[in-house]
Formats: structure tokens, sequence, C-alpha cells
């Protein structure tokens, strides 16, 4: 009987969830301190033509600092690039070019820039302030026998957003997202998602992400490799000097 | 009955025609409408479709090039679009303003593939050591300073400033891709139909291939139907005239029409059968119409005239037609065929339209053939004639001026065929004069809208010739970036030559920008790896688009694209051998070059309407000789027919040389029509010289074959000024075909009646005993 009525309330205070209760139940689950991986994204264009590129990665407090060194394509070897996500300021971004011998500053004001030629933009790889988006609710569904919270993400108009709203299907069990639909400011379809995640130390992490921009039929994708978690990286290696050499570990 | 029958024809094909037409009319009348009907209905998959590029060969290298740099990099025809107020600098807020409108509104349709101006280009710029890539105009209200930060920084990179702003900073440029070379009619007036409202505030100017290309199928179609009301109106007025005879004219005149319904739904038919671009109507086809209505009309002409004369002599409508039709139907069969072979050299024609117009103009013309051989001579055996009428009783005007005409050339026959080769010789003089011109810009006359703009775009903006190089190779190797500069610069030092632009200037830009802005660095770094270091910094923040018209997404293909004002064909021919000699001087010969673009393409089209009009000639003249050996069993008639015909196109091209009138892909198809119908006079002639020398002594013959087939000749080149109506073509090669048309109409029949009337006078003795052996 116990059992009956437990599944009951949780079954109300599920189905009583709001939007933004959903989200802030996303942005609350328990995340890696920091996390290490060796990424190979393709990219594929509207005529079939791809480009290969490998690279390393150390972030930490949800990737709101990373350092990235490229290893291939071979062309861009050595070059390495730093991010630092602030609250109240632009963010700080640096690029290490090794022929130049030169770090330089990148523009960070556009989120809409793309990254790395890719499909995915700053604001794709940012993470969303609560607080910046409304929440809508729409119907469960379930996709790839997940079942799934689907929400209607929409940025709020002090934000500058490339996109006018998102549909986001969040996996009820692991609280990670697995499909997103990303629509511009036009209200027309622009980018659709995929993502497959893995389980590590007790985290859901992501090990696969999948992106087609729609309007330029290009695609991104990218698998994460040598995954590591909560390895202890210091905060101290997202400075510039660090640019310059690639981790021995 | 059976006595008119046992006079309708010796001959079992001609008595046939003629039973069909004397005992079957309604019959025959009903078949050939009902066939008609069927050819005609092709005209649902009738298409006009003037895109240059589709009239060379697909093979043909420039074309090859061309095709495999709009694979890609998108379609290279594109549309320009200037706007602005003279007298009024363009860098203020309402201007950007207005900018931005239009670049949103045909972002959003679906028929643009990518816009090119301010409003969609980025800047890059050092700003306290931060690498920004930013939109050159980031939003669509700007303050008055920020246009004018704008301002100075395309002061700062006047390559960037030539493509978005005219010299005098009175003009913005937007540039305007498809997203396909396909249906560009409906392209253009999308773009036109969403700018014009937007802009109503300024003055605005288009320019560039797709926009003409664009504009051309509803110009071609108007032009057409106005040219095809202008051509029958002419003849109608000239048959009434001579005829007097309404039901007549109208017999004629359903003869033409449904000839042409005939070739249009034909063009349709074998477009929609074959898929085949040669049968798409372009503007050489434009005179088409007329043409065939002439040789039509021509048909007709001969039959009415020759059933008037006969029912005057036989006082009876049957007989009358029984020996109209026993004399005509091989006279017309054979003019037919001459016709035919003549346009049918068309098909030898490098030129891709040139070929459908061969074919189809043929087939109208066989259909002329058929309905002047079946149909007509129904139509005539069921209207009651009035046996006391003025057409039938009196001979016209024309008929007068004959009987006076042929006293002059019988009597005098060497000083007429002196004076036709005085006039052969002067044509001969003009021939080294002509030139060929194939610019379309020279299509129109000064002082129309499509000619001012496009000269607005020629002398304000970058030009609208394209000069594209494909380099195929590693474009992030700095001597290949280098060489492309040089190269670049080479090409930028001819005057006429506004612009040019290639990956190169970009990193060019980049590396200025790495280095602090300062401009000793704006040069291609030596080191490879620095090249990719810029590459990858501007991955980072700018746009994997950007760069997607001058390099491919593998870095393995770069374009070097330039634009230059109208150059004269001399100037394009010296350019492009130059530019040829450059490449092999200044690039890697392990690089894979092809240089193409507008100025290559209109470079190859005048070899080829060269080639086109000399072989369209020679064969013709060839064919119609052979032709005309066989049909009259001497290789003398062969010859003696040929000879009004070359002097026709000699003094045709002499007088196209000293009126400086163009030799165009347009006007390369006249050799082919002067041969084609010109020829008809001079079988009309042959035919009766021999039928008549039968029956007449040497000493008359000339002047009775003269008498006989002098007034229909004469009529029919009267009615063939229904060619005039191309004058009032908006195409000006097409007014000129239509004044040379005119003229080679005087020439090539004038030319039968005295210069072959003169000839065959000449050599009477050998003609007439000849032919009585036979």
């Amino acid at each position: 009987m116990k059992i009956f009525w437990k599944l009951v309330f949780s079954t109300t205070i599920i189905f009583s969830q709001t939007g933004i209760e959903i989200a802030r139940m996303f942005d609350a689950k328990k995340t890696p301190q920091d996390m290490s991986n060796v990424a190979n994204m393709i990219l594929t264009n509207s005529k079939g033509k791809s480009r290969v590129n490998k690279m390393v990665s150390r972030s930490i407090d949800g990737n709101k600092k990373q350092i990235i060194w490229f290893l291939e394509p071979k062309d861009d070897k050595g070059v390495a690039f730093l991010k630092i996500e602030h609250e109240n300021k632009d963010d700080e971004m640096r690029m290490w070019l090794p022929a130049f011998n030169k770090v330089r500053r990148i523009s960070s004001k556009k989120k809409g820039d793309s990254f790395m030629g890719s499909d995915l933009s700053y604001e794709d790889l940012s993470n969303r302030d609560i607080d910046d988006h409304t929440y809508n609710r729409i119907d469960d569904e379930i996709i790839d026998e997940k079942s799934c919270y689907v929400l209607e993400v929409i940025p709020n108009s002090k934000v500058r957003s490339s996109y006018s709203k998102h549909i986001t299907w969040i996996d009820k069990e692991s609280l990670m997202i697995i499909k997103e639909q990303s629509f511009d400011r036009r209200g027309a379809l622009k980018k659709k998602k995929k993502f497959s995640h893995s389980e590590l130390n007790g985290y859901f992490v992501m090990n696969s992400v999948f992106v087609e921009d729609v309007q330029k039929n290009h695609k991104t994708e990218v698998s994460f490799d040598e995954l590591r978690v909560d390895t202890g990286i210091s905060p101290n290696l997202f400075q510039e000097k660090n640019l310059k050499r690639l981790p021995r570990n | 009955m059976s006595e008119i029958k046992s006079k309708y024809s010796k001959h079992p094909l001609r008595k046939w025609f003629i039973t069909q037409s004397l005992d079957f009319p309604l019959r025959t009348i009903l078949i050939s409408l009902i066939a008609t009907i069927f050819l005609g209905s092709g005209i649902r998959f009738f298409i006009i479709d003037d895109d240059m590029m589709k009239i060379l060969p697909k093979n043909l290298d420039s074309r090859i090039s061309w095709d495999v740099i709009q694979e890609e990099f998108g379609s290279t025809e594109v549309i320009f679009i200037a706007f602005g107020k003279q007298g009024e600098s363009i860098f203020n807020p309402d201007a950007f303003a207005a900018l931005w409108d239009v670049e949103e509104q045909l972002e959003a349709s679906n028929k643009v593939e990518e816009i090119t101006s301010i409003s969609t280009a980025t800047r890059m710029d050092n700003l306290d050591g931060f690498m920004e890539i930013d939109d050159l105009q980031p939003y669509r209200d700007m303050r008055a300073d920020e246009v004018n930060d704008v301002k100075l920084y395309l002061e700062k990179n006047p390559t960037i400033k030539k493509r978005f702003v005219s010299e005098d900073n009175e003009y913005f440029m937007i540039t305007v891709q498809p997203y396909s070379s396909e249906g560009l009619n409906y392209f253009r007036d999308e773009v036109v139909s969403i700018v014009d409202p937007i802009l109503s505030n300024y003055e605005i100017y288009y320019g560039g291939q797709a926009y003409v290309t664009g504009t051309m199928p509803a110009m071609i179609r108007d032009d057409v139907i106005i040219l095809a009301r202008i051509g029958i109106f002419i003849m109608a007025m000239v048959l009434l005239l001579n005829l007097r005879s309404l039901p007549g004219v109208a017999m004629v005149i359903m003869v033409i029409a449904l000839s042409l319904f005939a070739m249009v739904g034909s063009m349709g038919w074998i477009y929609h059968l074959t898929g085949s671009e040669r049968f798409l109507f372009t503007l050489a086809n434009t005179s088409m119409p007329i043409i065939l209505l002439t040789i039509a009309n021509s048909d007709g002409v001969h039959v009415i005239s020759k059933f008037f004369k006969e029912l005057r002599l036989k006082k009876d409508k049957r007989l009358a037609i029984a020996s109209t039709m026993d004399s005509l139907l091989i006279p017309i069969f054979l003019t037919s065929i001459t016709t035919i072979a003549a346009f049918a050299t068309l098909t030898l024609s490098p030129l891709e339209p040139l070929f459908g117009y061969g074919v189809v103009i043929g087939i109208g013309i066989a259909w002329a053939w058929f309905l002047s051989s079946l149909l007509l001579p129904s139509v005539i055996n069921l209207k009651h004639w009035n046996h006391k009428s003025s057409a039938i009783t009196k001979p016209s005007i024309f008929e007068k001026i004959i009987n006076r005409f042929g006293k002059v050339v019988l009597t005098h026959p060497k000083y007429v065929f002196s004076a036709g080769a005085f006039f052969v010789l002067i044509g001969l003089t003009g021939l080294s004069k002509v030139i060929v011109d194939v610019n379309m810009t020279n299509f129109f006359r000064p002082g129309t809208e499509i000619r001012d703009t496009m000269d607005f775009m020629d002398n304000n903006m970058t030009g609208t010739v394209d000069i594209r190089v494909r380099i195929e190779g590693d474009i992030k190797d700095p001597k290949t970036l280098s060489s492309m500069r040089t190269l670049q610069d080479s090409m930028e030092k001819d005057p006429k030559v506004i612009t040019s632009f290639s990956i190169a200037n970009v990193v060019e830009q980049m590396h200025r920008t790495v280095m602090d802005d300062d401009p000793q660095f704006e040069t291609v770094p030596v080191e490879r790896d620095k090249v990719n270091n810029l590459f990858t910094m501007y991955s980072m923040s700018g746009d994997p688009d950007d760069f997607s018209s001058l390099v491919d997404y593998e870095y393995k293909v770069g374009l070097i694209t330039a634009f230059s004002k109208v150059m004269t064909t001399q100037e394009i021919f010296a350019y492009v051998n130059k530019m040829t000699n450059q490449v092999k001087a200044v690039m890697d010969p392990a690089l894979n070059i092809d240089f193409t673009g507008m100025i290559v393409i209109l470079r190859d089209l005048v070899i080829m309407v060269v080639r086109s009009s000399a072989l369209s000639i020679i064969f013709s003249l060839i064919i119609i000789g052979i032709i005309a050996s066989i049909f009259f069993k001497r290789i003398l008639w062969g010859i003696l027919a040929v000879i009004p015909l070359s002097s026709a196109v000699i003094i045709n091209f002499g007088f196209m040389g000293y009126f400086g009138i163009e030799l165009s892909h347009i006007t390369a198809l006249l050799s082919s029509v002067i041969i084609g119908v010109g020829v008809d006079f001079a079988i009309h002639y042959i035919s009766q010289y021999r039928r008549l020398s039968k029956t007449i002594g040497t000493n008359k013959l000339s002047r009775s074959v003269v008498d006989d087939v002098g007034y229909p000749i004469i009529l029919d080149a009267g009615s063939n000024m229904g060619f005039g109506a191309l004058l009032f073509s908006a195409f000006v090669p097409i007014q000129y075909i239509g004044g040379l048309m005119v003229f080679a109409m005087v020439s090539t029949s004038i030319g039968t009646l005295t210069v072959l009337a003169a000839l065959a006078e000449l050599l009477k003795s050998r003609l007439v005993k000849r032919d009585e052996s036979l």
C-alpha cells in the first residue's frame, strides 16, 4: 500500500512539474568537477566534403573554463584555444598561434559565431542561464525508448541570442538532453542536434553530438574519447602561458 | 469530270496531290487541320530561355570550366543592384537601413542563394590586441558615427570598397546570387519585385548576366508577338494591293498562321521529347516566326497568283487549280527542299540554338509546303470565284512593272550582268571590314531602360563582365597565394578591369590584422604555418561560409574573380591572350589553371560565330548547288542557281562591313536565311525556263520566262517585305536582320531576274540544246 501511495505521489509531482522546475532539475543535476577528453570532430558540407579535427580538451566548472589543444589536421597542430566565461562581462577567448609566436585575443561579442567552422556556435557551447530563458513544458515524448520531458526554451528579450527558441528533449532518467531543435530569429528551423551519453564514475557524460544546420545543409559530428572526470585539474591550467604546450596527461 | 481528271497531270504523284484537292477537298482540309492542331499542341511545352551559356556547346573548354565553377562555388550568373541618389553621399543612416531591409527581404526568398553587400560583409579589425571579426553593418539602424566608421574602414580597404560602393560614394551595390541558373526570369522578377518597393526613394540600377538573361524571355515574347503582328499586317497589305482579293489574301494568311502554329508546336514537342537545350527559344530565334511567315507566304502567293492567271485564261476553276498545281507542285517542293537544306546547314553550327533553329524552321517550311500543296488548293476549290472580278481579269500593278522590266533586262543582258558584277565587287571590298561583336550590351539601343542600366553599372560600378580564374592545387601554399596576387595585379593593369578578389586578398588582410594592423604586413606570409594559423584563427570566430565563393572546403581549389567594363571584340582577344600568357609566366606549372568567365565565353562565342557563318555559307551553297543540279539534271543549272545567292551573300556582308553592322550569334544566321529564301527565286526561274524551253523558241524564251515568273517573283519579294517587321524589334541585331533581309530580298529577286536571266540568255544555246537532248 505504501508503495502504491509513493507511486501516486511521485506521479502527481512529475505531472505537476512546470517547465522552469524541470530546467532547475536539469541545472541542479550532479556534474563532474573537471573533465578531460580527446574530441574528434568531423565537419561535412552540403557537397559531402569533409574536414576532420582532433583536439585535446580540459575543462572545469561545467565547461566555464576550457582549454583546447589542436592535434589534427596537421595544418592546425600546435594551435591552442582558451575560453573563460564570465557572468557579467564578455567571455575571454585567447588563441595561441605558434607560427607567429603570438597569443591573440578573439572577439566574443557574437555568440552566434561558429566554433572552428562547425555547426556549434559559442552560444551552443555555453551554459544556458536559467534566468535568461522562459521554459514552457509541452507534451512528453518517448525518444529512442527513453521517456523525455519536452521543453520549449525561449530566450528572454534582453538576452543576446541568435535563436528565437529551442525545443529540447530531456531524458527523464539521466536528466541529459538527448535531442534539440533550434530556431533562428525569424522562427525558421536552423539546427537539429542529437546527443548520446554514457555513465562514468556516477555521472552521465556526453560521448557524442551530432548537429545539422538544416539551412546550410552542413553537418558536424563530434565524438569524445578518453573521457575522464574528476581528475583534479588545477584552475591554474587555464592561463595563457599553458596554451603553448600540450599537457602530458 | 473524266475530261478534267485526264488533264490533272501526266505525273502520277502530281495527279494524286491534285486529286486530293479537287475530288476530296473536305477530307483534305480536315486531315490537314487535325495534323496541324496535333503538331501545334506542342506549344504547351514551348520554353523561352536566353541564357548565353546555353549557346555554347557543352564540350567547349571554357563552358566545361564554367560549369565546374558553378558546381564548386555556386552560380556565377548574378544580379547586381546599385542604388543611391546622384549628388548625395550614400553614407547615411537611411541608406544603410534601406540596404538592411533589401537584404532581409531578399534573404527570405527561396530563389536567393546568397547576397553580397555591406550588410552581409564582415570586417576584420585589430582592436587593442583583439582580432575581431564582426559584421560590417551589425544592425539596421546605424548612427551617423557608426556609418562614418564603416566608411573609414572601406577607405582603408579599397578592394572591399570597390565591390560595395561606387567610386563617387553615391551608390551602394548589392550582388544577388540565385540558387540555380535555371529559371532566371522568375529569379529576376522576384528580385525586382522585392527591391523596387523598398528602394522607391532611390535611383535603382540592375545589371549582371542573371538580370539580362532573366529579362530576356519576357522581352523576346513581347517582341515576337509585336513582330508577328506587324509582319502579317505588312504582308496582308502587300498581298491585298496586288492580289486585290480579300479571300485570296485570307487564304495565304491561313497557310502562314497554320505553318507558324505547327512550327512553334514542333519546337515544344522536340524539347519535351528530347530535353535538349538546343530547342529552347532564344533571342536568336526571335527572327524565326517572321522568316517562316515570309517563306509560307511565298508558297501561298505563288499558288494564288498562278491560280488567278490560269482562271483568267481557262475560265474554269477546276481546270485552273489543276493547271496551277501541275506547274507549281514541283517548284514549290523544290524551293521548300532547297530552303530546308540551306537552314539545315545551321545544324553544323557550333552554336547550340542555331541547331534547333535549323531543325525547327525546316519543319515549319515542310509544313508550309504541305499546306500549300494540299490544304490551299482544297480551300480554293471550295470557294466560289467571280470570274469577272478585276483581280482575275486585269493584271496588277506588279505585273505591268514586270512587263517593262523584262524588256530592259533582255535587251541589254551584258550591261545588266556588268552592273550586278560591279555591286558584287563593292561587296567584296567590304568583307574585310565586317566586325564580330557578341556583347549583349550592344543588342539594346542607348536610351532604352535595359541598356542605360547596363551602361550605369559599367561606368559607375565595377563593371559586369566577369573574369574567373580557377586554380587547382594547394591553396594554403604561400607560393600559390602569392602567384594569385601577382596574377590579379596583372589582370587589374587593364584600365577596363576595375577590381579583382581572391582568398589571397583575405590572407593579406588577416595577416595585417594579426600583425597589429600594420599595413606593412598586408602581404601573403612567406611561411606556410603562418597561413595555416591565419585560417585557423579566422575559423574561431568567422562564419565557415565566408570564404565559400573564394576557396573550396578542402582548400584545393581557389577562385580569382575580376570584373571588367564592356570590352570590344579586339580588346577581349588581346586581353585573354595576354592573361593566358601571364598565367604561364607567373603560375606554378604544377597548378591546374582554368581561365574562364564571361570574357572568355565572349571570346569563344566570337570564334564560333565566325565559324558558324562560314560553315553555313559554304555548305548551304554546295547543298543547294547539288540539289539544283540533280533536279534540273545539269551541273550548269546548279551553278547558275547559286550565282545570284553567292552575289547576294557577298553584297550583304560587304554592306555589313561598310555600315558597321556587327556579325553576332544573332546575325550569324543571316547567310542561311538569305540563301534559303533567295534560292526560291532562282528555282522558280529555272523551272519555268526548262518548262517553256520545250514549247517556245530560244529567241522568245527568256522573255517568256520573265513574263511568267517575273510577276510572282517580284510579288513574292514584295510580300517578303514582311522581313521589314524585324526593323521594329527591341533588339538591335534583329533590326539589322530585318534591314539586311529587305535588302537581300531586293538583291536576290532582282539578281535572279537580271544576273540569272542575263546569264541564261548568254548561255541559252548551251542550256536549251542540252535540255532538249535530255
